[in-house]
């Protein structure tokens, strides 16, 4: 966290007068991006992007007309693994976007707004490993962290209580139903997306 | 994939493939909490909604302190659109809240008009009255189901393509001519044009003729035609005169266009367009010889519906038929157990539903003789007796409240039964009004049908004036709710009751005010036709009301089907669960029920029943 907040002052600093210079403005809106990738591995050193989605949520709606849904072109490191726990084959890559075009896409459609996501640090983390050396900054947004949300409206009403974390356990907690296939970028974004808008709206069962 | 937004129900699936690409580029997704209120009455939406999860209540915020259902007009859940009309009409009527935590769809104002701009056929569904939703929906299922050719075939008019070009000759022709023309034209009958009249003229008419009166060659056919004709009207339904042709036990019918002569529709050419028994069961109560044989053929007649429901018949032309098979069949055994002489002096009724020609499965012996003043006939009970044991024989189960000929309280001469429904319409409550209202559905069946003209007549006449009473007889419409809030909440649904929450209330009120203006047809359908023609309620109006209740009536059939195959509990062959049904099923028993509501609201006014 400290980390961060130095490396993000040095970024702002040396990008005052770029092209992504509003990146670091403070956000006045009241909108988040819902932000999911779908990646080749868990190791977030290792991990190639395979797709990125986006949703922007406005107060309790989630916009889903205003979406980016990216597939990106065969990475190296597309495997027979990956491919079963994502089913994307690397034919379905074949005409994707390449990396620089897609991450340039993704900050135009974020922009200094907050991202929220489930393990959005992970998915961050790798994000950076690519947007640093291309536009020379990491993401400097204020993130959410969808698993802690769920954490603390849980134990203020039940602070005993370790709640199981799971995606599908969470939903399912929420009644909140799967939008499109599980691990798709898109929707898994979705859900993440309804489930925020869910936590924002009042208590939590049990 | 789930939870995608579905386009395969109307009226998305009415849209072309790119206007449905459009729309979903173009939904967001609303989550609303549990008591939320989405939309308020009076002002406009943004959006149209689709619920992805959840329920949704319509209310009239005015009625919520009365009104047992909280106000509650309407409830939306899975799959079920809402908004729309806020928007077509500038503002909501009423409010819109949630039921439980609710996701939505949401399809923003200007997308929805455009669609409804550029798509005539999506902007029809929101304009439609139930009627014309209700067939948007049916041609949709049954090309669903498969069942297409069936539908086709009831919904080709006469005017179609087994209208036969009709062999026209003027009075005057001979007997040796016409027989030539028919032979060259390869025709089994002619008309004959007698002034402005036509008359037919068949090959058996012919050589009945010419053998058995003696008529010469060179006689004029004119004398041979009969000019009591059967038509129909080109653009009716063939399926109609199918019906006609099995009530009268005739081979041919004529059609008209307006006035105009149009052709003739041949039995055998219905037929072949039409491969159903129906007919074939109605030839074989003609040739029964004995009651054992008809017995046999009764007993076809619920097979006979079951399979043409299930082929996608309509269920209004299902009871018209099934009424004129039954009629044919009580009034054939009541030839086999009543004497000629005797038959001529008294009058066998069938009432309820039979009477109302709207049972669809056999349902109990609900019927009555008259007895004509000067009749002596001391065997009269133990052959009603026997006629009852007869039915039950059939399959026509014995009437609970014994409403039957073989009760002697049901067997009176005609100035008895005069003296009887007077007193009955004297009553104020209970069985003497409920002993009418099954009379007022009365519909001679075999006998000497003045003796039940008189009898309904001097009913009339004194009940004329009488506005008291009609309050009376129309009470019984408040008596079961009509349930509107039994969709929300869809797991722990436990099915309503369909026949008194809905037909029941639609039935008696239709019935009252047949009473009232003394329309003399039973069926509920014809009395909304004739009511709609006599301007006591609006034609639309009638409509929907006569597709609510062929809507419910469908329902409840597919229920008692399934509780004759034993798949649900006898007890519970009127009760019908939300959960069970499909997204068009579903949406057709709300708009039902809501305009049972409303005519029940109207029905509620006219008769003063708010006391």
């Amino acid at each position: 966290m400290v980390l961060k907040t130095i490396r993000t002052a040095t970024d702002r600093w040396t990008h005052k007068d770029g092209e992504f210079a509003y990146m670091f403005e403070p956000y006045e809106g009241d909108e988040v991006v819902a932000l999911d990738c779908e990646m080749t591995s868990l190791d977030p050193q290792k991990a190639e992007l395979v797709s990125i989605a986006a949703v922007k949520i406005k107060g309790t709606q989630v916009l889903t007309s205003d979406k980016l849904d990216i597939k990106l072109q065969k990475p190296e490191s597309l495997t027979g693994d990956s491919i079963k726990v994502h089913r994307i084959r690397g034919v379905d890559l074949l005409g994707g976007e390449v990396l620089g075009d897609a991450l340039r896409q993704l900050l135009e459609f974020v922009g200094n707004r907050p991202i929220m996501g489930y393990y959005i640090n992970y998915d961050i983390t790798v994000l950076n490993r690519f947007i640093r050396p291309r536009f020379g900054f990491s993401l400097p947004n204020r993130t959410i962290e969808l698993s802690n949300c769920y954490l603390d409206k849980v134990q203020r009403a039940n602070p005993e209580l370790v709640p199981d974390l799971q995606f599908e356990t969470i939903a399912g907690k929420l009644g909140v139903p799967m939008v499109g296939q599980r691990h798709t970028a898109l929707g898994d974004a979705i859900t993440t997306a309804l489930m925020y808008v869910r936590l924002l709206k009042g208590p939590v069962p049990a | 994939m789930s939870n995608e937004f579905d386009l395969s129900h109307p009226p998305f699936d009415l849209l072309t493939e790119e206007q449905q690409q459009q729309l979903l580029t173009r939904l967001d997704i609303g989550y609303f909490g549990k008591d939320e209120t989405i939309m308020e009455a009076g002002h406009s939406s943004d959006y149209v909604f689709v619920v992805m999860k959840g329920a949704v209540a319509e209310i009239d915020a005015r009625l919520a302190e009365t009104d047992p259902d909280g106000g509650v007009i309407r409830e939306y859940a899975h799959e079920d659109l809402f908004g729309a009309i806020s928007i077509i009409n500038g503002s909501s009527r009423y409010t819109f809240r949630t039921l439980e935590e609710t996701i939505a769809w949401l399809i923003p104002k200007a997308v929805f008009l455009s669609l409804m701009e550029s798509n005539e056929a999506f902007a029809a569904y929101f304009q439609n009255t139930l009627t014309e939703k209700a067939r948007l929906l049916e041609s949709r299922r049954s090309r669903q189901s498969g069942g297409g050719d069936m539908s086709a075939f009831m919904l080709a008019k006469v005017g179609g393509s087994v209208l036969r070009e009709p062999v026209v000759l003027d009075s005057g022709t001979s007997i040796l001519e016409a027989t030539r023309t028919m032979r060259e034209r390869h025709a089994d009958c002619l008309l004959v044009r007698k002034g402005s009249q036509y008359g037919m003229v068949t090959r058996t008419d012919l050589l009945e003729g010419v053998v058995l009166s003696n008529m010469g060659l060179d006689a004029d056919i004119c004398e041979l035609a009969s000019y009591n004709l059967l038509t129909v009207q080109k653009d009716d339904f063939l399926f109609n005169a199918l019906v006609l042709m099995t009530r009268h036990k005739i081979q041919r019918v004529v059609v008209f266009d307006g006035p105009r002569l149009a052709g003739l529709v041949e039995l055998t050419d219905v037929l072949s367009f039409f491969s159903s028994q129906s007919h074939v069961i109605g030839l074989q109560i003609e040739r029964a010889a004995s009651l054992e044989e008809l017995a046999g053929v009764a007993k076809g007649t619920t097979h006979l519906v079951s399979g043409l429901v299930s082929q996608g018949v309509k269920i209004r032309f299902a009871m018209d038929l099934l009424a004129a098979l039954n009629g044919r069949i009580i009034a054939k055994a009541f030839e086999y157990l009543v004497p000629e002489d005797i038959r001529q002096k008294v009058c066998l009724l069938v009432m309820g539903s039979e009477g109302r020609g709207e049972q669809v499965l056999k349902t109990d012996q609900d019927n009555a003789l008259i007895l004509a003043d000067d009749l002596h006939w001391p065997e009269c009970s133990k052959v009603m007796e026997k006629f009852t044991q007869t039915l039950l024989d059939f399959g026509y189960p014995l009437c609970k409240g014994k409403i039957m000929v073989s009760n002697p309280e049901w067997v009176m001469k005609e100035s008895d039964w005069k003296k009887r429904v007077v007193k009955w319409s004297g009553s104020v409550e209970g069985t003497g009004l409920m002993n009418l209202a099954i009379f007022v559905d009365a519909h001679a069946v075999a006998g000497d049908h003045h003796l039940f003209n008189r009898v309904r007549d001097h009913l009339y006449e004194k009940l004329a004036g009488n506005e008291v009473f009609y309050s009376y007889f129309a009470m019984p419409l408040r008596r079961f709710s009509t349930p509107l809030t039994f969709f929300g909440g869809l797991k722990s649904s436990d099915g309503i009751d369909i026949k008194k929450g809905g037909i029941f209330p639609l039935v008696h009120g239709v019935r009252t005010m047949a009473l009232q203006h003394k329309i003399r047809e039973t069926n509920t359908f014809v009395r909304l036709e004739k009511l709609a023609e006599q301007r006591i309620i609006k034609k639309d109006f009638a409509d929907d009301l006569a597709e609510a209740l062929s809507v419910l009536s469908q329902l409840r059939l597919q229920q008692q089907l399934k509780a004759a195959k034993g798949q649900a509990d006898a007890e519970e062959s009127n009760m019908v669960s939300a959960v069970d049904l499909n997204k068009l099923d579903r949406d057709l028993l709300r708009e039902a029920l809501h305009l049972v509501k409303e005519f029940k609201a109207r029905m509620s006014h006219r008769y003063h029943l708010e006391r």
